[in-house]
């Protein structure tokens, strides 16, 4: 599956972004690692439109000087789904994108059919978990399974860039003072992955998003650090694939007999 | 006549409706629901002292609803609580579970009680399908696979093997059998005409409850006495089980009070989060193999739930009342039905305790020997 890069020129400024596939238009908001393409994600590709923007100032793109603060990159994220998507779509947002997402459910609600927060970052979890600064120590703690990561590919300035990209959206702490009180005004179907051995983002992130979002739904990805979608491809894809198919009815297993009568059924 | 002492076990203060399913967890109170186990376990050893024929256990999931998530854990805390009384176990949720886990524990309650078990093999509703993930769609063609692959268990003087659609079992030989030869008689619901055939060429008893309508009731009935003719035996009165929401107390005024609120407990707390749940396993798979039996099955809820209480009385829904109340009220829907089991679920919702064991007694001194030969 190739991914074709783009770009769009916004009211803050140029936008690069990657698109790939064909179906209804899914929204991807990378991690702070910038853009990687992972095997779920070209999975996803095959039946979705997948759209995944560079966030102005990661993996060498500059930034835009009036876009300084997360909830701001959610409004260009809601500007850039208005230029280049152009309707109602699902969004998949991974840690910082997650938190990215979130603020994107909240400012820009009617723009968003389901959301998929994968171990979204942004909420405090007092003092618990964090992204080490260490390259090293960080790594170990994304990923359960090194050797299933996307090889690294980014030069380390683009990788040290994107780290300092943090500090120009506010984002160092990976825990925003105002953002947990406004995410009860998420009204779209919310599906929160955590994976079970996530130390950068704990737990308790997931269990207060789920107790605040009505009618959402946390879900723990055995076996899987904080890039679950890396650590376990197949359970991933398996969730949420069938999430973004069925919505809320993805709860219901669906067996042999159904998913033969029934066209699309995933799970 | 024979009657079973049914309970729920609810959870019978919870602060707000919920609106979800399943129900957050966050504030349950564990020494609260000790004193309940306490409290409902001795109340249903008492029913034997009240002169009921069975006592009732059942099974159900993730909410206030009830907290008998496995009723054979309830089985056997009321086996030796208990002499003579039969043990209703109505039951596991047969398809969501292990078939020869359930054919050992049945068959282990029913030696420790001596034989005292009747063997619920429940479809169960269709929410409950969420909360163990196994496909509803499934759920018919599970029930019957496993119910002939426990008698099967039950019943085979030497160790067999199974290979079946869903279950496969290279090699089974259940200590211990049943006490009960050949086995414990089954009893299966019977709410609607899929399952009231099923139960009937299961040669089992059937259980209607909830009932919304006695027209419908009395369909099902006679639909189960006709497929039992035609799959070769003849079901006598205490085959049908009919359950009812029932209220007894020393007065119509005192007992309607009490059941207005219990009842308002009931169907706006304790039925609400699985609404949304249902209509989802309902509308997305084929839990119900005929559209119609799914639409109905919410209609009576829904029915029910809109219905005053006096409107649920008339409408032989439920028994309220002073002990010669009920009594008329019992033998008003017995000349509809014709059922030889009467079922009284007497902590409806957060029913007061007291007001149960009164209704209880009051059962023992003045309805029950009022319905001796009906």
């Amino acid at each position: 599956m190739g991914f074709e890069r783009r770009e769009v020129t916004l009211a803050s400024g140029p936008v690069s972004y990657f698109v790939a596939g064909s179906g209804e238009p899914l929204l991807v908001l990378h991690p702070a690692g910038g853009v990687s393409i992972s095997r779920p994600l070209e999975a996803l590709a095959q039946r979705r439109t997948l759209y995944m923007p560079v966030t102005p100032g990661f993996d060498g793109t500059p930034p835009h000087q009036t876009v300084r603060s997360m909830e701001a990159l959610a409004d260009l994220a809601a500007d850039y789904a208005d230029a280049v998507i152009g309707k109602k779509c699902d969004v998949l947002g991974q840690s910082f994108g997650g938190w990215e997402a979130l603020w994107l459910a909240v400012k820009h609600g009617a723009r968003l059919d389901h959301l998929v927060l994968e171990a979204p970052a942004g909420v405090p979890a007092g003092g618990k978990g964090g992204l080490p600064a260490d390259p090293a120590e960080a790594r170990r703690k994304l990923f359960a399974y090194p050797d299933r990561a996307p090889p690294m590919t980014k030069p380390v300035e683009q990788l040290q860039g994107n780290r300092r990209m943090l500090d120009y959206y506010g984002a160092i702490s990976l825990s925003d003072p105002t953002l947990p009180a406004r995410v009860a005004a998420i009204k779209a179907p919310t599906l929160i992955l955590m994976g079970t051995k996530d130390e950068i983002i704990p737990r308790e992130t997931g269990q207060f998003l789920k107790r605040e979002i009505a009618g959402s739904h946390l879900a723990y990805v055995y076996d899987a650090a904080h890039v679950v979608q890396s650590d376990q491809p197949e359970r991933f894809l398996r969730i949420v694939g069938s999430f973004l198919e069925r919505g809320e009815a993805y709860i219901v297993n669906w067996g042999a007999s159904t998913r033969a009568a029934i066209p699309g059924g995933t799970r | 006549m024979k009657f079973n002492f049914f309970h729920l076990m609810p959870w019978p203060d919870y602060p707000r409706e919920p609106e979800e399913w399943p129900v957050s967890n966050k504030d349950f109170d564990a020494e609260r629901g000790r004193q309940l186990y306490s409290d409902y376990i001795d109340c249903m050893a008492y029913a034997e002292q009240c002169g009921f024929d069975s006592i009732g256990c059942n099974e159900h999931h993730f909410s206030p609803y009830g907290l008998m998530s496995n009723c054979n854990l309830i089985g056997a805390a009321l086996v030796h609580r208990t002499k003579t009384v039969r043990l209703a176990m109505l039951g596991n949720l047969v398809p969501l579970l292990n078939p020869v886990r359930v054919a050992e524990e049945y068959s282990m309650l029913d030696v420790m009680s001596g034989g005292r078990i009747l063997a619920g093999m429940m479809r169960g509703i269709p929410h409950e399908y969420i909360a163990y993930n196994v496909p509803p769609s499934d759920s018919r063609e599970r029930l019957r696979e496993a119910v002939a692959l426990i008698i099967k268990a039950w019943t085979e003087p030497e160790p067999f093997g199974w290979e079946g659609e869903f279950y496969q079992f290279p090699s089974v030989s259940i200590w211990p059998k049943p006490y009960q030869k050949p086995h414990p008689r089954l009893l299966m619901s019977a709410s609607n005409d899929e399952s009231a055939e099923f139960a009937a060429q299961h040669r089992a008893k059937m259980g209607i409850v909830l009932i919304a309508d006695l027209k419908l009731a009395r369909a099902s009935i006679d639909l189960y006495h006709r497929v039992a003719h035609a799959s070769g035996w003849e079901p006598t009165p205490e085959d049908i089980l009919i359950g009812h929401h029932t209220c007894i107390a020393d007065t119509d005024g005192e007992a309607r009070e009490h059941m207005r609120k219990a009842l308002d407990y009931f169907h706006h707390i304790l039925m609400r989060p699985q609404r949304s749940a249902q209509q989802l396993v309902i509308q997305k798979t084929r839990y119900y193999q005929r559209e119609e039996t799914g639409e109905r099955f919410q209609a009576r809820l829904a029915t029910l739930r809109a219905r005053t209480m006096e409107e649920q009385i008339e409408a032989g829904s439920i028994y309220c009342g002073s002990p010669e109340t009920v009594v008329e009220q019992i033998r008003r829907v017995h000349k509809v039905l014709g059922h030889g089991t009467e079922q009284f679920t007497m902590k409806v919702g957060n029913m007061p305790d007291q007001v149960v064991r009164r209704g209880m007694e009051l059962f023992r001194d003045r309805v029950q020997p009022a319905l001796r030969g009906l």
